[in-house]
């Protein structure tokens, strides 16, 4: 999923038209016509397929040629109706090998301005493999990026699920969650996962708020600025414990990022609405007890603790 | 206020979760900064933003918040959909501007309260 971690002015349909090859979106089941075809075949073929044109291929599947409705048209207009598509089609083909990427296709049907194009099977030859139109392209952008969502979609439920097992299962004490290095799309996974656990385990919901977001603010500050950790929280009667804990490489001065606003995140951070520097005055807020213990050698280890009344 | 209040108020498109619409709002939030969103102090709110990330979405569910408004009709990235239905979190896109739809709320809040 590298087209979602780049923020850069390519917008996703951009990035896809470069990403999706033409094989991926053209139509392999290929309408086509023999040289010997007549211009009257021709036009009932179109009219029963509902389309607008079709290569002319010879024995061994080569494209020799195009025809188009307008060429029927035509030789309906000049009275050559009956006569064969060889004399009359257009002969000088473009075509487009099925490995390039949809990018090189819409430049050809912005360029020659094509209903249709012929796909080769590669660019040395001129055997078919398929035929594309822009409705293809269209419709293979829409369904990669429904796929997109509906993968994000699945996952967040699988997640779910997980959180619903851990409860049947009677996992009360200790839940530990492993926070990867700058896996910006999954992070807040971990915080998502607790706070359903919480919620299925009827905790007070601001109490549930505060959980989760103790635990948001740590996973993304793990995400951010360290080389990857864990979160354990453990659910006693009266009180919800927290703890951070990530392989370094350590907070130099704790007392400075403690201070609202200072921040030592990249613009890419910044660019997803994060890195304002107010993290851990916002997991202090939340918690009813908070611990912070950095070292440069081991790394850092936060305790936050959110009693739960009961 | 209703969700499919709002809906008509900014003219929105519903992009996802037209069955969540019916949920009552109890706050606002108008962030494009996802560390403000966390520290807000209720829940049940919905959010106008301007950003169009699946973090939105992720950081929106965490709060609490009940719906997500797009402004200036940017459209969010697939996973914020992905995640939204998910979550059941209903997602709003209108081409109004932040301040222009802030506006038409609170003059519809005012409105109301006259009556």
């Amino acid at each position: 999923m590298t087209i979602l971690h780049s923020r850069e002015k390519l917008t996703l349909a951009n990035e896809l038209i470069y990403e999706i090859k033409v094989k991926d979106a053209m139509t392999r089941n290929v309408i086509y016509f023999s040289q010997d075809a007549t211009f009257r075949e021709i036009q009932l073929s179109l009219k029963k397929n509902k389309i607008s044109g079709a290569p002319i291929l010879d024995e061994n599947k080569n494209i020799v040629g195009m025809v188009s409705i307008d060429n029927v048209i035509t030789a309906l207009d000049e009275g050559y109706v009956n006569d064969k598509v060889k004399y009359y089609m257009t002969k000088e083909v473009i075509t487009i090998p099925q490995s390039y990427s949809l990018v090189s296709a819409i430049k050809k049907f912005e360029y020659y301005k094509f209903g249709r194009l012929p796909v080769t099977k590669n660019a040395r030859t001129a055997e078919i493999a398929g035929i594309l139109t822009m409705g293809d392209i269209l419709n293979c952008l829409l369904i990669s990026i429904q796929t997109i969502a509906e993968k994000v979609e699945k996952k967040e439920d699988q997640n779910t699920q997980l959180s619903e097992k851990m409860i049947r299962q009677g996992k009360k004490k200790n839940l530990q969650f492993e926070v990867k290095k700058a896996d910006f799309d999954n992070a807040g996974q971990v915080a998502s996962m607790i706070r359903n656990y919480l919620k299925k385990l009827n905790i007070d919901k601001q109490i549930l708020r505060r959980v989760a977001i103790v635990c948001y603010e740590a996973e993304m500050n793990i995400s951010i600025h360290s080389l990857g950790g864990h979160i354990t929280v453990e659910v006693e009667e009266s009180k919800i414990a927290i703890t951070a804990t990530d392989y370094g490489p350590g907070i130099p001065d704790i007392e400075e990022a403690m201070r609202p606003g200072y921040t030592t995140a990249s613009e890419q951070i910044r660019a997803l609405g994060f890195g304002a520097g107010m993290g851990l005055p916002n997991i202090k807020k939340c918690a009813d007890h908070l611990e912070l213990e950095s070292s440069m050698e081991t790394g850092t280890i936060l305790k936050a603790t959110i009693h739960s009344g009961g | 206020m209703k969700i499919k209040e709002i809906v008509s108020i900014l003219d929105a498109e519903v992009l996802t979760g037209d069955s969540y619409l019916d949920r009552e709002i109890e706050e606002f939030a108008v962030c494009d900064l996802l560390s403000d969103v966390l520290a807000l102090s209720k829940d049940h709110f919905l959010l106008l933003t301007g950003l169009t990330t699946q973090q939105v979405v992720r950081t929106a569910e965490i709060a609490g918040g009940i719906g997500v408004v797009f402004v200036r009709g940017k459209t969010p990235e697939p996973g914020a959909i992905g995640m939204a239905r998910s979550h059941n979190i209903p997602l709003l896109m209108t081409s109004m501007s932040t301040f222009e739809a802030c506006r038409a709320i609170i003059e519809d809040i005012n409105k109301k309260e006259k009556k």
